[in-house]
């Protein structure tokens, strides 16, 4: 068992590693690191967001029917050609259908070792697909982020807790740009007839709240085609199913107001850790949300 | 290093009548692809033949040259193999007057 002084110098000298290593140094990762995506290794154990169905895939609720698989882009634009990613060729691209009010989800799924600290950490950025000649910046309706996450099987106060977060960037036209969370979620609907299954769509446009003093303008830049990189850290913990920090960019938010989505623990759900990307669009038109790396890290 | 591979589920319990085409796949990082169709329930009427598309940008779209039957039985599949692709892949139809076909599609990428 290490005593209490060789730990802090362990923990230090991983922190000095990690900041001289040029992809980690753009991080700020707790002490151990559970995955950091960088998609020039490829995709990552990112996936598509199917939804639940049983004996027929008609019984899909039709918000996840929409879904498909995310990509591995270079950010190619008409005008110019690649863009490339924040630090080499791939990012992790998102598309929804060009239909106005589509979404499209990617989830990576894990389970947790350990009910603590855990941080979110990864750089975004999002456009239209670049089909007029114009600035297009109210087209994407919202990107965020989603935890899906249940205690422990043996906990005492089992439940599946469901942190969401998005940046509500515009809303029928408007150029709105805030933050906001969700609390509620969508009536749960058995799915087939086995009694097994069910269903529900937490991200339907209800219920989203603003988060207290959440307005933020981001980069955009000037013409459809030109994308700028954006960090976001968001800090939640397992102990207490509370989120505990969020930032992005240089504004750090005040989250004593955040609430996540809770309900009963499900049957096959235990110690589930799963995060999950979505993005919207607010016009007939393709959205996109591109990621590059994210990382998610834990304090055990 | 291992190639990459990624089997993609690009159309999914889908019905597709008239004119159709599956959404932009990038892929430039690939080598390689194959796009199977499968019917989930037998084709009403002849569905006819599905074709391979390319694009310089993701919205302007050319054929690639690939064409292949669409499958008619419920579970039936049918293939088509596609190289040098350049970034953008995606599969379209024209189904012939009171014809459609319920689908799932995927596109499987290896390079």
């Amino acid at each position: 068992m290490a005593s209490g002084n060789s730990q802090a110098d362990g923990r230090a000298l991983a922190a000095a590693l990690r900041q001289a290593d040029p992809k980690l140094s753009r991080f700020d990762p707790l002490p151990r690191i559970i995955t950091f995506d960088d998609f020039d290794k490829g995709f990552c154990g990112w996936t598509q967001l199917v939804g639940n169905y049983e004996h027929s895939l008609d019984s899909m609720l039709p918000g996840y029917a929409q879904h498909s698989m995310a990509m591995l882009s270079t950010l190619p634009q008409w005008d110019f050609g690649s863009h490339g990613s924040f630090d080499g060729t791939y990012a992790l691209k998102l598309a929804s259908k060009p239909r106005k009010a589509a979404q499209n989800v990617t989830v990576k799924r894990l389970t947790f070792r350990k009910r603590g600290p855990l941080r979110l950490e990864f750089y975004f950025t999002f456009k239209p697909e670049a089909t007029e000649l114009r600035l297009s910046e109210a087209d994407v309706r919202s990107i965020g982020f989603l935890y899906d996450l249940q205690t422990g099987d043996a906990d005492a106060d089992g439940a599946r807790i469901m942190p969401h977060m998005r940046f509500l960037n515009a809303l029928d036209g408007e150029h709105v740009q805030k933050w906001q969370f969700k609390r509620r979620t969508t009536e749960v609907k058995p799915i087939g007839n086995e009694n097994k299954t069910i269903s529900h769509y937490h991200l339907a446009p209800e219920d989203w709240e603003d988060l207290a003093a959440g307005e933020q303008k981001l980069c955009y830049n000037e013409i459809p085609t030109k994308i700028n990189w954006h960090y976001v850290c968001f800090d939640f913990d397992l102990e207490t199913m509370q989120a505990t920090g969020f930032r992005c960019n240089d504004r750090v938010f005040d989250m004593s107001g955040f609430e996540p989505i809770r309900m009963p623990a499900m049957r096959n759900l235990w110690c589930m850790l799963n995060l999950a990307f979505f993005v919207e669009t607010d016009v007939d038109k393709r959205a996109a949300l591109y990621l590059d790396s994210v990382c998610i890290s834990g304090d055990f | 290093m291992l190639v990459q591979s990624q089997a993609a589920v690009i159309a999914r319990n889908e019905t597709w009548s008239g004119t159709v085409a599956t959404e932009p796949h990038e892929a430039g990082w690939a080598r390689e692809a194959i796009f199977f169709v499968r019917a989930l329930h037998d084709a009403a009427g002849a569905p006819g033949t599905a074709q391979v598309e390319l694009s310089p940008d993701g919205m302007r779209w050319v054929p690639e040259g690939t064409v292949f039957d669409l499958p008619r039985r419920a579970d039936e599949v049918t293939f088509a193999r596609v190289a040098h692709f350049g970034t953008w892949l995606r599969l379209s139809a024209t189904l012939p007057d009171g014809a459609s076909a319920v689908v799932l599609v995927t596109l499987h990428l290896k390079g």
